[in-house]
């Protein structure tokens, strides 16, 4: 393509460089540290098998599976087999690493090939910055694997690993690409008027003062913790304790293929679904009517009286609930003998418990969530409303074409919020309503329930408890990514993030 | 960053966890112990706390601090107080999956330490008491000293069965009878009130009626072993299977004519069973968990609310013949691996549990502030904030120290009645199955998923409340079997089989 | 014109209706626990719930009250995690709504990502509390009981769209160019218009604070820090676990609490609340509506 044309296409008139000795460095680079990655490079070798082996107290059988030589994706095997839980978490951390350097460095590499086309429509900035995450974690990776070494040598207190030449070739390699990568990058940037992170902090350090606070809550309360993830992949015990305990790969995820996986999955994500919908719904028909009602008086008393069964707690609902609906004596049974009709058996028939669940489930959250659809509708400025009585729109209209579209943005949010947990459940509800009653499971079991029965039956099953979770997790993020892409496509204003 | 900062936080867990001294304990460190038990804290802990730390800081240079699980989600930080080395003595209870702590190596083995700093305590115990302790060879516990049943039975309405002229409920057919007797006199009478049964320890999941099959069967645990297998008590290693045999099929159907009778509520899967149906005559008979100590407590209560009834309480055990105490693991108590003072924990525990001043402060308070003798030598409460063993220390009853409160005369009786029968069994007062662990780590995912066909086709069957039992039989076969049933079977029974060899139990 | 107000005469006596109906609905089974926290635990065992207490006793009430320190101390504590909770955690979650409502912050939409990452993914409970009881070495304090619910993701997500809703960008635009930096704009622009928001987030997180037991349960090593709602729910746990218990061993399980009592805590743990709502309710029903403007 001619720079003729280039200059063409692009509006600005600006022209990034796409020719210059550090890009191709710094692709060079990228696609050697991508090769050097391939699972038959060795990184890791075993200088000393056989008293290594000694040290480790391995048996024959274990060692059988064993290898000299372990490229940088593999050393987990070597841990597994071995059993030597001890070196698991760090070997966890840099198989992570390694998935994002391989990820970064294609990302990277595909963005180089396709620059110039890049280019012509805005700036290359997103493929420096996959570059420098690429080499970044590189560094990091060549780094840990030394690390790691360094550590379980230190433990065995022999001599039993040594680092393979691809290790410091990373090490160089990578360290090489950031710093020509960064060196375009400096360019593009002015050539782009675009700033980085400290330019950033020095025009706005009283909004990164702002987080702090923030950032220091989920470091503590969520972030570090979550090293805690590893747990799924090792089978606890006491004497190894938790981060030494042996690494056991996915077998914790196997109940996921033991049990009626696919049933419990649509069970949990069609009553999340109904609640969200119906109740999202019902939320707003109801907030919309309490700030139509002119009686102060009423709509007080009624926005607190269906505020009330929040605090009604499960374990005391349980026992109203079984009240209502048990077989010889529950109020619904009386009622029906009186006026002459058949008792119904409840809970010995499972196609009645979806409703009584959701009914339940809605008569709980109406009212906290009616206050969020209150407060915005609070937030709506008169003025809509008289310029609309102006133009002589009637209630309904109003309601229609100003109160419903100005609750759309936060409706959004709380069911994007929502859909994120769409494979977790309400397990209290579930199991303070239903119990262990098994005859009613095929149409009221969820994820939660059955995950907390698998749990409670098998002591010290940490990792299968967390297993459960990650699976959920993962669930839900594909989910709210997905939407949150769509909706981002659609309107920015709309997304989460 | 994030990961970096993770590396730093698992690292900095590691270290504290493996800080542990090693080193000999030369005393002159004042050691500040952490004794771990159950349930809620007394409202005097302090003054009986300074009490004995005034006795242990002068002998040992030592003091205890009790904290209290509460019986908020004990079992989740029961388990925290492991993992976080939160203590240095704790409370173990075969309840409390003492065998499967001990494997996985939560507690400290003992043996030394028990020959250095608790000889005494080493002889009050008796090598026998100190075997049933141990776990693959090692001790890991320390068992409370007082000899107690707690066989299951049935507690029933004498002054009913007395009235109607009914049969004394001691099989299942007078079971049967008795219930069928009050029914029928009096068709708006409850009867039972059960409901699902689940214990995590050994797989026992289903319906409150499996109870009653100890009543019928002289198996060697009161539920048959986990996975439908069972062996009877007079030959242990004799495993055989019961959920295939026509037994199993015969008794479903028992369940079910009882059900279809009316005997307890249609929705009883799901009952919220509060336990308190009985002591307020909605109910005539209790078949789930009843051991001797709560018959007391009915029989206390019907005397202070309603003297005309009478509870009289019979144990399965009277039936079959098969009657042991508790196992020794009951109520223990163990050192923490992560203890950093093992010496001085045994010390401690030695002295708590071989001194009688001492044993009676920890278990009953200060005399003369909580406590009194009345003048037959019965303990007699002075001051709610300290009540009869205020810390929950059940683990260090000393049946030489331990001061008898008047209802346990009534107790001590029945114990003396069980022990006599006890003795003429086959392991004469041996209680075999609570003293074996299984160990399910290979076959964890076939265990979960029995488990769960358990719930949801066993227990309806044991309930009677299915259509059509042999189909219902057949389904709950075909379902337990593609879950993996196999797989714990084997698993099970070889680990039983060397249990049983081990202890000769043949 | 007329049509209007017949129409809207029938408007304003189906949603009266509609009102009334959910209103009831909403507020039966809070009577029943009122009634049942005043009838004997006998009478409820008998014969069940009812509206009104039929065997009248207090008997349930002076169960909870048999130590009147011990719950007025877990009022205490209950009232100090909420004031504290609330006050802190709202002005960190607004502060941080306000910043990724920042359409010139270029990080806005990785910090939001990262806020909302965290409900999705976690490392379970043992690591959490593993933080809290060995690294920071928290245990038996009051700091790790209100510390952990500072801030709920969900609240500062709400508290973005408050803020996009109530504070038009063309504002923050003219203020920076008078020369107001962040700071001044946050709390003399954002802050005096955000009311409804404000009161929303605060009764949201000041009712996550009064609810909960969990953490007292984890942390406390007395029943000095414990919380008022742990307190009960831990009296109606050892009923069960005390009954359980003797189960497995000899335990004296004589005068534990009964049904009416757990009724009767749960009108002690709401009440206070349930008084205190409607002072915060105005903020969401005083504003502009359309009945009120057509007058």
């Amino acid at each position: 393509m001619s720079v003729a044309v280039m200059r063409q296409n692009n509006p600005i008139g600006r022209r990034s460089v796409t020719e210059h000795r550090n890009i191709y460095l710094a692709a060079g680079a990228a696609i050697l540290l991508l090769l050097l990655m391939i699972p038959v490079i060795p990184w890791i070798h075993l200088t000393n098998p056989d008293a290594l082996f000694d040290v480790m107290k391995l048996k024959a059988s274990a060692i059988k599976k064993l290898q000299a030589s372990y490229p940088v994706f593999t050393f987990l095997a070597f841990v597994q087999d071995s059993k030597q839980g001890i070196l698991g978490l760090w070997s966890f951390i840099l198989l992570l690493i390694a998935a994002a350097t391989a990820v970064f460095h294609a990302w990277g590499i595909i963005l180089f090939f396709s620059r110039k086309k890049i280019a012509a429509k805005k700036s290359l900035l997103g493929m420096y910055s996959r570059f420098q995450c690429g080499m970044l974690f590189s560094f990091l990776l060549a780094a840990g694997t030394l690390g790691l070494i360094f550590f379980a040598n230190h433990h065995y207190g022999m001599q039993g690993f040594h680092a393979g030449f691809p290790v410091y070739v990373t090490l160089a390699l990578s360290a090489a690409g950031y710093l020509s990568s960064k060196a375009m990058e400096r360019k593009e940037r002015i050539l782009w008027h675009e700033h980085g992170f400290i330019e950033e902090v020095r025009r706005n350090w009283i909004l990164f003062l702002f987080l702090v606070p923030c950032f220091v809550f989920f470091m503590i309360n969520n972030y570090l913790p979550m090293v805690g993830i590893y747990f799924a992949f090792t089978q606890f015990n006491f004497r190894d304790s938790l981060f030494a305990s042996p690494y056991v790969g996915f077998k914790n995820f196997e109940f996921l293929l033991h049990s009626e996986i696919l049933h419990l999955t649509t069970n949990t994500i069609l009553y999340n679904l109904v609640f969200i919908v119906a109740g999202n719904i019902l939320q707003i028909f109801f907030a919309v009517l309490i700030s139509q009602v002119a009686n102060k008086y009423l709509k007080k008393v009624s926005q607190t009286m269906i505020f009330m069964p929040y605090f009604v707690s499960y374990v005391i609902l349980r026992v109203l609930v079984f009240n209502m609906f048990e077989y010889d004596v529950g109020l619904i049974n009386h009622f029906l003998t009186s006026i002459g009709r058949p008792k119904l058996d409840f809970y010995n028939t499972p196609s009645y418990w979806p409703w009584i669940i959701t009914l339940f489930y809605l008569w709980k959250n109406i009212g906290y969530g009616m206050v969020v659809y209150l407060a915005t509708i609070t937030g709506i400025s008169s003025e809509y409303y008289e310029a609309a009585e102006i133009d002589g729109a009637n209630i309904y209209q109003q309601i229609r074409y100003i109160t419903v579209p100005l609750l759309k943005p936060t409706f959004i949010i709380l069911l994007l919020y929502a859909l994120g947990g769409i494979m977790k459940g309400q397990f209290e509800l579930f199991y303070q309503l239903v119990g262990n009653n098994g005859t009613l499971f095929s149409t009221t079991d969820i994820f939660d329930t059955y995950v907390y029965r698998i749990t409670t039956t098998q002591p010290l099953s940490m990792g299968l408890g967390t297993a459960a979770g990650l699976f959920q997790s993962l669930f839900g993020f594909i989910v709210i990514m997905l939407t949150n892409f769509f909706i981002k496509r659609k309107n920015p204003e709309y997304a989460l993030f | 960053m994030k990961k970096l900062l993770s590396i730093v936080l698992a690292l900095v867990l590691c270290l504290s966890m493996l800080s542990a001294a090693s080193a000999a304990d030369d005393m002159t460190e004042e050691a500040n112990l952490v004794f771990y038990v159950m349930g809620d804290a007394p409202k005097d802990e302090v003054a009986v706390e300074d009490a004995i730390n005034a006795i242990l800081k002068e002998k040992f240079n030592t003091t205890i601090d009790f904290q209290f699980s509460t019986w908020t989600d004990f079992n989740l930080k029961y388990n925290n107080t492991l993992i976080s080395a939160g203590a240095d003595l704790i409370y173990v209870a075969n309840w409390e999956n003492y065998g499967l702590n001990a494997t996985s190596g939560a507690f400290l083995e003992m043996d030394d330490l028990l020959d250095t700093y608790g000889a005494e305590l080493k002889e009050l115990c008796g090598e026998n008491m100190l075997n049933m302790c141990r776990v693959n060879g090692e001790l890991y516990c320390i068992p409370n000293l007082w000899p107690e049943y707690v066989c299951l039975g049935i507690k029933y309405r004498e002054d009913l069965r007395a009235k109607y002229d009914l049969p004394y409920p001691t099989t299942l057919e007078n079971i049967e009878a008795y219930l069928k007797g009050i029914k029928e006199a009096d068709p708006a009478q409850g009867l039972l009130r059960p409901t699902n049964t689940e214990s995590a320890s050994s797989l026992i999941i289903g319906f409150d009626t499996a109870y009653l099959l100890a009543d019928k069967y002289p198996w060697v645990a009161p539920f048959g072993m986990p996975y439908g297998l069972t062996a009877n008590y007079d030959t242990p290693a004799d495993v055989y299977d019961y959920w295939f045999s026509d037994d199993f099929v015969e008794d479903c159907k028992m369940f079910k004519s009882w059900a279809d009778q009316g005997f307890w509520s249609k929705s009883a899967l799901s009952d919220t069973n509060d336990n308190e149906a009985y002591d307020n005559g909605l109910a005539v008979a209790e078949i789930a968990g009843m051991n001797p100590n709560k018959q007391i407590t009915s029989a206390n209560n019907f005397a202070k609310e309603h003297p005309e009834w009478e509870s009289a309480y019979l144990t399965y055990g009277e039936t079959t013949g098969v009657i042991y105490p508790g196992h020794a693991t009951q109520n223990g108590t163990a050192i923490l691996r992560t203890s950093k003072y093992p010496e001085r924990c045994m010390m401690v525990l030695n002295y708590i549990m071989t001194d009688e001043t001492m044993n009676r402060l920890v278990q009953c308070g200060i005399e003369g502030k909580h406590y009194e003798l009345d003048e037959n030598g019965f303990y007699v409460n002075l001051d709610d904030s300290f009540p009869y063993e205020g810390f929950n220390t059940w683990n260090l009853r000393v049946n030489d120290f331990k001061l008898k409160q008047a209802t346990d005369v009534t107790l001590q009786a029945m114990f003396d009645k069980y022990a006599e029968l006890g003795n003429k069994t086959k392991w004469p007062n041996v209680n075999i199955w609570d003293g074996f662990t299984e160990d399910y780590t290979d076959y964890t995912a076939e265990r979960a998923a029995v488990g769960n066909v358990m719930r949801q086709y066993l227990a309806p069957l044991q309930a009677g409340l299915v259509s059509d039992v042999d189909a219902a039989v057949a389904e709950f076969r075909t379902k337990v079997t593609d879950a993996g049933l196999e797989a714990c079977r084997e698993g099970f029974q070889e680990q039983w089989a060397d249990y049983c060899a081990e202890y000769n139990y043949q | 014109m007329k049509i209007k107000d017949r129409s809207q005469a029938g408007f304003s006596v189906i949603k009266g209706v509609l009102l009334t109906i959910l209103s009831v609905l909403c507020v039966l089974p809070f009577v029943v626990i009122v009634s049942g926290s005043f009838t004997s635990n006998q009478e409820i065992i008998r014969n069940g719930f009812s509206l009104l207490p039929r065997d009248f006793t207090v008997e349930a009430y002076k169960t909870i009250f048999r130590t009147p320190e011990d719950i007025l101390q877990a009022y205490k504590m209950n009232a100090y995690y909420t004031g504290i909770g609330t006050a802190l955690g709202l002005i960190i979650i607004t502060l941080t709504a306000y910043v990724i409502s920042r359409k010139e912050f270029k990080y806005r939409n990785t910090v939001s990502f990262l806020i909302y990452f965290t409900t999705i993914f976690g490392g379970g409970m043992i690591p959490w509390y593993l933080m809290y009881a060995n690294v920071l070495n928290l245990r038996g304090t009051t700091l790790a009981i209100w510390f952990p619910a500072l801030i709920t993701p969900f609240l500062v997500i709400l508290m973005r769209t408050f803020i996009v809703g109530a504070v038009p960008d063309a504002v923050v635009e003219s203020a920076k160019i008078d020369g107001a930096n962040h700071w001044r704009i946050f709390w003399q622009i954002v802050l005096p218009v955000l009311g409804p928001g404000l009161a929303t987030v605060g009764l949201f997180q000041a009712l996550g604070y009064w609810n909960d037991w969990y953490r007292s349960s984890m942390f406390s090593t007395s029943s000095r820090t414990w919380s008022l709602q742990f307190y009960l729910y831990d009296l109606v746990n050892s009923t069960q676990a005390m009954r359980q218990m003797a189960q497995y061993a000899n335990v004296n399980t004589a005068d534990l609490p009964t049904q009416s009592v757990k009724l009767a805590m749960s009108v002690v743990a709401t009440g206070p609340i349930l008084i205190l709502y409607p002072f915060v309710q105005r903020y969401f029903v005083s504003g502009i509506t359309v009945g009120a403007v057509k007058g």
